[in-house]
């Protein structure tokens, strides 16, 4: 189960991610990503309520953040250590910029 | 019909047979008595009341719509079945007509925390409890001997209900048995015997797992022990002591909550534990503390009282208690031995001085005196010792789990749910449950996708829990092509993202969380391993 909650304003699009990214997951939030990437010059995910996240969703925020790369920015906030270490091992936290 | 009024209750006397002949008429005649008056409660005594059909429960179940707290009395065994099996007894309140039996004059078997145990007869004996409102502790019993039994614990299980008094009692069969204190009394050559089998025993209840929430978690109650403590220890030994049982890890395994040689009987050649309402789940030293109280710990004071209790003098009892332990632990260590004892003692000191605290102990001089020296003797152990943990060799089997299901994206979810609720048996921290999930999936999906691919076939995962130290043990068996996940290469974790490749991580991230990761090709299976220590 995943909420996704986007919150566009001004300067950003915010999207706030409940529950777990996963393979059954995945594909839902890809879908809500091509529309916003479209549309924002700036993402900005919150993973306050991030429960889990595997290679699928990392999939995911990969390509968004080629696709940001070349439009604008794109920024991950409120990482829980978990998730925190998932990154580190993949070397994502290298490549995303984690707030 | 007999009608009866007690003030606004009404007792109405059901007769003979009720069916589709009668039914009517009986419903007729009961509205007619009842009227327009508003009763607080209706009884239905059946005890003249042989058979109800369908029919006639019809009747009680309209009834009941206007008087909710209607009951059903003095059933007897025949019609008790027919509204167990259409579920009334779970709807409304059935009570089962008890025979009357009188413990009068017969011999006094046992006498645990919650009754006394009288034979009645050559073959029979009568738990009698000491709160005449227990029926709901019977059925206590009775639930958690039977889960026992299933378990593999020989036990005795009552097979009747009877009033005794205004008590009631529940009636076990008792062939020729004889308990373990008064073997030890009365045949002091078998004490060895006695320690051999008593320790069997309690090894088997204490490598015993028990399903989740079948049975409360002693820790728990010994936590509570111990807030109740802070006011009446120091500060820093309170404190200490709450973190001390605090620490304790959960522990699903069996304990039995009264372990004493009163409450294991040999029946013909059969060693069977009794007084099952203590039994609880927890870890081992939660035991040895009830334990010590039993044979040392309520008797510091006043030595002679356990002659009353178990028939044997306290030297006996010191002697039993010290073999027991040796034989439990498997060795004659004495430090070692020393060590768990005095574990057992700060848990032993902490129920024992609760207990006489709140029975007014305080008030009265001689048993002041024994709440202070147990008291004295808990400070000194909370100096010596940091924790209550002790090794113990109990063979514990490690519990063996197996879900075979299709292997499709869809069921992930199902396998994730599997492996999880194995987990928690165990108390697997939130890091290590993520970084199996993660291996799970990649795992399970990668079945999913092309094991099978463009077919679809079924994937066996088994989870194997281990103890000391706690392993955790996934495999992954599917019959589709071989392939070797493992062979691939490694990504390059170090390249940027407009460089790296979407994908391809998966079997890396379970690489580096998991311990090891075996893939063999076998009988035609492809057998995937993780392991990991938790």
């Amino acid at each position: 189960m995943l909420d996704i909650n986007k919150t566009p304003n001004d300067t950003e699009m915010v999207i706030a991610l409940k529950g777990r990214l996963d393979t059954l997951t995945a594909p839902q939030l890809e879908e809500e990503l091509n529309s916003a990437t479209e549309c924002a010059n700036c993402l900005v995910f919150d993973f306050t309520e991030l429960e889990y996240i595997s290679s699928a969703g990392l999939r995911v925020l990969l390509s968004a953040q080629k696709t940001m790369n070349v439009k604008g920015s794109m920024t991950v906030r409120n990482v829980s250590d978990e998730i925190r270490e998932i990154f580190d091992v993949t070397g994502f936290s290298d490549i995303l910029t984690i707030e | 019909m007999n009608i009866k009024w007690d003030n606004d209750i009404v007792t109405i006397a059901l007769e003979g047979r009720i069916d589709s002949g009668n039914s009517g008429d009986v419903e007729n005649e009961i509205h007619e008595a009842i009227g327009d008056k508003k009763p607080a409660s209706v009884n239905l005594d059946a005890s003249a009341l042989e058979y109800i059909s369908s029919a006639g429960l019809r009747v009680i179940l309209r009834l009941r719509k206007d008087n909710p707290t209607l009951r059903v009395i003095n059933v007897s065994s025949e019609v008790f079945e027919v509204f167990e099996m259409t579920g009334f007894t779970e709807m409304m309140s059935v009570e089962k007509a008890y025979r009357q039996v009188s413990v009068e004059g017969c011999e006094e078997i046992g006498r645990g925390a919650n009754g006394t145990i009288y034979r009645v007869d050559k073959d029979n004996v009568v738990k009698v409890f000491n709160d005449p409102d227990s029926l709901d502790d019977i059925q206590h019993e009775r639930e958690v001997a039977r889960l026992a039994l299933i378990l593999g614990i020989p036990t005795a299980i009552s097979y009747d209900v009877v009033r005794v008094g205004d008590s009631y009692g529940s009636v076990f069969e008792f062939l020729n048995a004889t308990s373990f204190s008064r073997m030890i009394a009365d045949e002091p050559e078998k004490l060895d015997w006695c320690v051999q089998e008593y320790v069997k025993m309690l090894k088997l209840i204490h490598s015993t797992l028990v399903p989740e929430g079948k049975l409360p978690d002693m820790k728990e109650t010994v936590v509570g022990w111990a807030k109740f403590m802070q006011d009446y220890l120091p500060e820093d030994k309170a404190k200490k002591l709450l973190s001390m049982i605090e620490a304790v890890p959960q522990d699903n395994h069996m304990i039995h909550g009264d372990y004493h040689t009163k409450n294991l009987e040999l029946q013909n050649d059969e060693v069977l534990l009794i007084d099952m309402d203590t039994l609880a789940v927890g870890n081992p030293v939660f035991e040895l503390a009830s334990m010590f109280n039993a044979y040392s710990g309520f008797f510091e004071i006043d030595h002679e009282a356990i002659k009353k209790f178990q028939g044997f003098d306290l030297e006996t009892a010191h002697k039993f208690w010290q073999k027991t332990l040796r034989a439990y632990l498997e060795t004659d260590d004495e430090e070692v031995i020393k060590s768990v004892e005095d574990k057992a003692r700060i848990v032993g000191y902490t129920r024992l001085i609760r207990r006489s605290i709140r029975r007014k102990g305080l008030e009265d001089p001689a048993r002041k005196a024994e709440i202070d020296l147990w008291t004295k003797e808990l400070i000194e152990l909370l100096d010596k010792y940091d924790t209550l943990l002790f090794d113990v060799d109990l063979k514990r089997e490690a519990p063996k789990d197996e879900l075979d299901i299709e292997a499709t994206e869809e069921n992930l979810d199902t396998v994730t749910a599997f492996v999880d609720e194995r987990l928690e048996k165990v108390g697997c921290s939130m890091k290590s449950q993520m970084q199996i999930d993660l291996a799970v999936e990649e795992i399970f999906i990668n079945i999913a996708k092309y094991a099978y691919k463009p077919d679809k076939g079924r994937a066996t995962v088994r989870v194997e829990v281990k103890d000391d130290p706690v392993q955790v043990k996934i495999t992954f068996l599917d019959h589709g092509k071989p392939y070797d996940p493992l062979a691939k290469e490694d990504p390059d974790v170090t390249l940027s993202a407009d460089d790296r490749p979407v994908g391809g991580l998966g079997i890396f991230m379970v690489k580096q969380s998991m311990d090891d990761v075996l893939y063999e090709y076998k009988d035609g299976a492809n057998i995937l391993t993780l392991v990991k220590s938790l």
